[in-house]
């Protein structure tokens, strides 16, 4: 049904965790893209990046914590997993991420790394 | 429509699919609509719009907008009955908002298929190009 021509998709992730549901809605589809093997790879910019900081609990605000499936990414073969570092600093963050393999990138690599893909989506 | 099949043929005319993200009273949504109604006048083909988050309430067909208003509602059912565009609904987005397969009432416009993300995962295999709005 599907034809594995295997595009490779990059979703941009700009919004914090919990006031939105940008980042669930963009999870999804990378699980989804995960599961019919395709070439998925995540990028945390702007505010983005809260989604990967660690020790949070979207359940103290009724949130349902979606960023612990995070952890299941290594089943789906979602490996490549990229942060921009200026927008850590600007912060004030450190690479206290709640999931392993994030690869912090300089502005100029993470564009780069970005634009390298076939489609990009933004949430 | 020589000329147009002439211009394909010299300008590759690539395989477009579109994602829409924003409701029916948003102006992005007049953006995007502009944006495929133009692509297909000049033979562009789109093969499939897929609407995601707040986009699927555009499927709602219980949606009035004030009559001096852009009509997006309308402008999709154009859109689909003129070219065919196949116009996929992600039924966990709409049945969050409210929008299922009811049997008594109407609430999704006929002109809108319910699909899942699968469709996107093979819309975007199937394009050369995927646009998001």
């Amino acid at each position: 049904m599907i034809n594995i021509a295997n595009k490779s998709l990059a979703i941009l992730n700009s919004k914090a965790p919990y006031g939105t549901t940008a980042g669930k809605d963009a999870l999804d589809i990378a699980l989804i893209f995960g599961s019919f093997e395709q070439d998925v790879s995540l990028f945390f910019q702007g505010d983005g990046v809260w989604q990967l900081i660690n020790s949070q609990d979207g359940e103290i605000i009724s949130v349902r914590d979606y960023l612990k499936t995070f952890s299941a990414f290594e089943f789906y073969d979602i490996e490549n997993i990229y942060v921009n570092k200026t927008s850590l600093t600007e912060r004030n963050l450190t690479n206290n991420f709640h999931i392993k393999e994030v690869q912090v990138l300089s502005q100029s690599e993470f564009s780069k790394k970005l634009t390298s893909h076939q489609t990009v989506l933004r949430f | 429509m020589p000329f147009l099949n002439f211009m394909k043929q010299r300008y590759f005319v690539k395989k477009i699919a579109v994602i829409i993200t924003t409701p029916p009273f948003s102006n992005l949504t007049v953006t995007a609509l502009n944006y495929i109604e133009t692509a297909l006048n000049t033979g562009v083909e789109i093969i499939g719009v897929f609407f995601y988050q707040d986009a699927v309430l555009n499927a709602s067909s219980h949606i009035r907008l004030a009559n001096d208003e852009y009509q997006t509602t309308q402008q999709w059912l154009k859109l689909h009955n003129k070219y065919q565009l196949p116009l996929h609904l992600c039924v966990t987005a709409a049945e969050k908002r409210g929008l299922t397969d009811c049997n008594s009432v109407q609430l999704i416009a006929n002109s809108f298929t319910i699909s899942g993300l699968g469709e996107l995962v093979e819309l975007n295999n199937k394009a050369d190009t995927v646009v998001q709005f």
